[in-house]
Formats: structure tokens, sequence, C-alpha cells
């Protein structure tokens, strides 16, 4: 194509592994459906005006059905992902960033950096530090709607995985003071994720925008690319 | 597993205990006009909401019939009196309410024939009298700021978190009756300013729980026979209720559950789906958060509970209610948070700081394409 040159030495790797890329799009995936349904279930926005002729209409049990289904897969993905950065050979570098992570200086430069102010700063891991604590927070925020989602479930489902959960749901019901605060944290949570997510998205279209490096690309074919002499 | 010996062997040491009414049960019911065939069939429903099986009817009979060997005690603090109310104010006098008479009742404020210092000398005689004998019921929250001084009672002015700690001491069992008493109820809801607590907060005895606002009848009544039934406290949840009562919640065994799963729900009172008997969560029935029996027994001789009557449930049987179940005619994702400053829902906050997040992104997009960052 006439538009392309030769522009530079480029060096190529992988940084996402397949399992890596299934996981994230898993999650990314699960967590728009558990929002649209959760909505639902909080505040059903769908409700008929008659009843129905013959009681084969499930809509409420349908949409919760596909809540768990998500959330189940979501939890997956977050299992997986959380075996993943503490004892995966390839998380080696995810767990380098916990190098930069109390590193302040490395922090303020970043923070220069989106005030477009300094220059990208050099990082040891994959993750600088106020990605790493964002991510941190992110799965902080999983675990608490994880935790309070399986109450929840246990709940409505007494007989196996919801049997085997029951004592552990009991529990969770204590801590929070009640079912409804149980409910009321998962929202919670939900809202939580979702501005992390937000400002996920925002920041990745931001560094394809201007790090012109095929950065959100990886997360599709796995490729990082970074110039020679350029790396961060 | 349930041993009708055990149960037995209990009755029968019952049996050689002291009874206080002049006359056996079966007399004092005949006289009244009801035959030995409703006082059984009275405790075959009593087994059944027990949770015990058919058999045990007429153990539950045996049982009734000795219950005037355990004295009750039942001491009114913090509270409205709607237990009380919920316990004896039915439309005939039914069987249960005059057992319950009969039952050793010492001392009950309002239903007692006593006033005034006979009141407090008969309180004083059967706490002395039927010392670690005594099932003491509390209706009502304790007061516990400036050393309980919100709540005094009697002509000692004695408070009430005094009176609760002395009876509790010696009593056999103690039975939380009401949300008040379980949890704190009305007064303990935010911003709780006499610092009410449940009576387990302030004995350091096991307290069975019977919250409900009131509770039916059925687990009052049902919670005393157990004890007197099985000479030990039932078995309970986390939250200290006996699983016999509230072991389910209302969601679970809900005449209008269908209609939940269906999706069909009541948008307003007064509205077609509303007479359709649809599902009133949308209109803030706290069923699916709280655990009771009223879907299965109901209230006033099984008659009707709230959501027959199309109201959805106010959650009235979870600690803290009062807070945690508002707004009650709206669903919990209109909740509203306590806080100094101002008072909004998750979905509020929510929806401002993804506003905030949104222009902040908009500027920071727009000022980095004019002057790029550094690379």
């Amino acid at each position: 194509m006439k538009f392309l040159k030769v522009l530079g030495n480029y060096l190529g790797g992988i940084e996402f592994s397949a399992g890596y890329r299934w996981q994230h799009w898993i999650r990314a995936i699960s967590i728009f459906a558990l929002v649209a349904t959760g909505f639902y279930i909080a505040n059903p926005y769908i409700t008929f005006g008659t009843p129905s002729a013959t009681p084969t209409r499930f809509l409420q049990a349908n949409i919760r059905e596909w809540h768990i289904i998500f959330g189940f897969a979501m939890i997956g993905a977050v299992l997986y992902k959380t075996i993943y950065f503490f004892f995966f050979p390839e998380a080696k570098y995810e767990r380098k960033s916990i190098l930069d992570a109390f590193n302040i200086k490395v922090a303020l430069q970043q923070i220069g950096y989106y005030l477009l102010v300094s220059k990208h700063p050099h990082t040891k891991g994959v993750y600088n530090p106020l990605q790493f604590w964002a991510y941190t927070m992110l799965y902080v925020f999983f675990y608490g709607i994880i935790i309070t989602g399986l109450a929840l479930y246990a709940e409505v489902y007494h007989q196996g995985l919801g049997g085997a959960l029951y004592p552990f749901a009991k529990w969770v019901e204590s801590i929070c003071g009640g079912l409804a605060y149980v409910r009321l944290w998962h929202h919670i949570f939900m809202w939580l994720i979702i501005i992390v997510v937000f400002i996920h998205i925002y920041m990745a279209v931001y560094n394809a925008v201007f790090g012109k490096n095929g950065g959100m690309d990886a997360i599709f074919s796995g490729m990082k690319w970074e110039k020679e002499g350029e790396e961060h | 597993m349930l041993d009708v010996q055990k149960v037995k062997q209990r009755i029968a040491e019952l049996r050689k205990l002291p009874g206080i009414a002049s006359k056996p049960l079966s007399e004092i019911l005949e006289e009244n006009g009801f035959t030995r065939r409703d006082f059984l069939k009275w405790s075959g429903t009593m087994a059944v909401a027990l949770g015990l099986p058919a058999s045990f009817a007429p153990v539950v009979a045996e049982a009734a019939e000795v219950s005037d060997r355990l004295p009750v005690i039942w001491l009114h603090l913090a509270e409205c009196t709607g237990c009380s109310e919920s316990l004896l104010r039915t439309d005939a006098p039914t069987i249960d309410n005059l057992i319950f008479n009969y039952i050793n009742l010492e001392y009950h404020d309002t239903i007692m024939a006593a006033a005034g210092w006979q009141a407090e000398q008969n309180f004083e005689e059967a706490v002395k009298k039927f010392k670690g004998r005594y099932i003491l019921c509390v209706e009502g929250g304790v007061p516990t700021k400036d050393n309980g001084d919100f709540l005094t009672i009697g002509p000692e002015a004695e408070t009430g978190l005094e009176k609760v700690r002395r009876t509790a001491k010696d009593a056999k069992a103690i039975i939380s009756v009401g949300t008040c008493s379980s949890f704190g109820g009305i007064q303990a809801a935010y911003p709780n300013p006499t610092g009410a607590v449940g009576v387990h907060k302030v004995v350091n005895k096991q307290v069975i729980n019977v919250p409900g606002c009131p509770p039916s009848d059925r687990n009052i009544v049902g919670t005393i026979m157990y004890v007197i039934l099985f000479g030990q406290l039932p078995a309970v949840d986390n939250f200290n209720r006996p699983k016999f009562a509230y072991g389910l919640r209302i969601h679970d065994l809900c005449e209008r559950r269908g209609h939940f799963d269906a999706g069909e729900f009541v948008e307003e009172f007064g509205s077609q789906e509303a007479m359709n008997g649809f599902c009133l969560y949308k209109v803030g029935c706290k069923g699916p958060y709280t655990f009771n029996n009223c879907s299965r027994e109901r209230f006033n001789q099984h008659t009707s509970w709230p959501v027959q009557a199309g109201h959805g449930c106010i959650g009235c049987s979870e600690p803290d209610f009062w807070d945690s179940m508002a707004p009650y005619e709206e669903p919990l994702a209109n909740h509203k948070f306590e806080s100094v400053s101002a008072d909004a829902t998750a979905d509020k906050v929510g929806i401002t700081i993804l506003t905030i997040a949104g222009v902040a992104i908009a500027a920071h997009a727009a000022i980095s394409a004019i002057k790029n960052p550094k690379e």
C-alpha cells in the first residue's frame, strides 16, 4: 500500500498470552452483561401489563439466569487472572510492577505525563504506579462483588453449590448486617467497577491515539510493538 | 433427629413440678367451651408450625397441659406493646390466647390484673420464687445512653437497662419478642438518640430473637412451646432467630412469587397490575431480603398478611430494618444513604462521579489533542 514505508526498527513480542486475552474479554463482556441484567434485577425496567395466559412466562427468571451465567463466567476470569498474576511465569513483568508501585518519583512523573508536562517514565514492569493501584483496587471491587454475589446466590438457590456456600452466605450476611446490606454493597461495588472500567477504556484509547505503537491491538493479537530505544 | 422419648421424659419431669393453675388445663378448656377435639387440632397446628412431624401433636398437647409449671416473666422496655397485641388481641378468644393466659404468666405489665405497688411486688416475688426456672420474654429495646436514663420503669425509677440485666441473670431462657428487643427497633433507627440496642447486647447470656414488627403470635408461642417441649433453646440462624420460623425468606414461600419470576410487577398502587395480583417488588416489597414465615403462617389466625393485602413486606424482622429497608414503597435500588451533608442514592452518586469523570476525560482528551503529550 502506498502510504506504507519503513519507519525505523520495532521490537515485537507476545505481551498477552491467549489465556490472558480470553479472560480479559470474557471479563469485559460479563461486566457489560452483568450491569444490564443487574439493573433489571434491582429495578425491573421491563414489565408486563397483563398476566400470562399460561404460566410459562419467566422474564425475571431468565434475566436472573443470565446474570448468574455471566456472574460465574466473570468469577472464572477473575480467578484465572489472580492465579496468573501470582504464579504464571509469563506474569513476571506484571509482578515487576510492584517495584515501581511504591516509587513516588515515578508516580509523580506519570501524573506529569497525563498533565502533558513531563515525559512518560521508564517503568520496570508493565504497569505504571497509577495503573498498578487502579488495577489493585479493581480487584478489591471484584472480590467484593463476588463475595456479596455468591451470598445472594446461596440465598436463592439452596441446593448444590448454593447449599455448599450457605454457611459462607450466612457469614457474609452477619458481617454486612443483613441481606439488604449485602445487596447494597453488591450494588456499590458495581458502581465502583463501572467507574474503573469507564476510565480504563479512556486510558486505553488515549494510549492507542498518542502511543502510536498499536498498543490497543495487544489485547486482540497479543503482540506488543515498541520502537527501538523508546521502551517504556 | 427428634426424639419423642426425650420430649416425653421432659414432660414427665415437668409434671412433677408444682403448677400454679387451680385446676388442670383440660377442665379450664371445657369450662370455656373448647372441646378436647379443638385442643388437639391446635396442638397439631402448633407441631407443624414448629416443624415437627404430625406424630408430635399429642406430645404438644401434653406440653401445653404442663406448661403452667414453667413461669414466664414478660418485661416491657422501650416499645409500643404491638407484640403483646399480636399475641393477645385476636378477634375471638382463640385457644392459643387462652392457653397463654393459663401458662404461668407471672408478670406482664399490660395484661396482669395487679397494678402499682402490687405489680412491683408480683415481679420481685416471681423473680425470687422461680429463680433459675422462669422464661424471660422481653418486649422493647434497651436505651443505653446516659446509663439508660432514657427509660425508667416503676416507682423506684429503675432503668430498663438495670431491670433487664437483673431479671436476665436468673432466667432459664431469654426470648426477645419483637424487633425492638431483638435488634433495637425504631428507637435504634438513625440517629438513635437514646443509644437503644437489642437485649443480647446488654446481657451475656444466649438470647433467642423472635423479631418482627410485630412477630406473629405463632412465632412467639412457638418459641416458648419449644423451650417447654425440649427444655432447651431452638436451633437458631446467624441472628439468633429460631430456624423453624426464620429459616427461609418471605420471598421463598410468597404467593406472588410466580409473578416475580414471570416479570409481572405492580408499577403503582391501585393500578390494573395491582388488581391482577402481580408481584409487589417494584412498589417496595423487601421479601427477598427478609427471613420470616409470614408467607406461610400469616397473621390473625392465618387470615391474611401484608403481601396478601396488597402492600409489600417492609422487612421488619431484619436487623436495622428502619434504616436498611427504607424507602418502604420503592425498591431497595432507591435506598438513601444517611450522611451528614446529603442524602443520595448509590445510583445518583455513581452517575455524578461518572459524569465528572466523563467531563474530565473530554477536557483532557481535547487538551491532549491540541498539546500532545511528551514522547
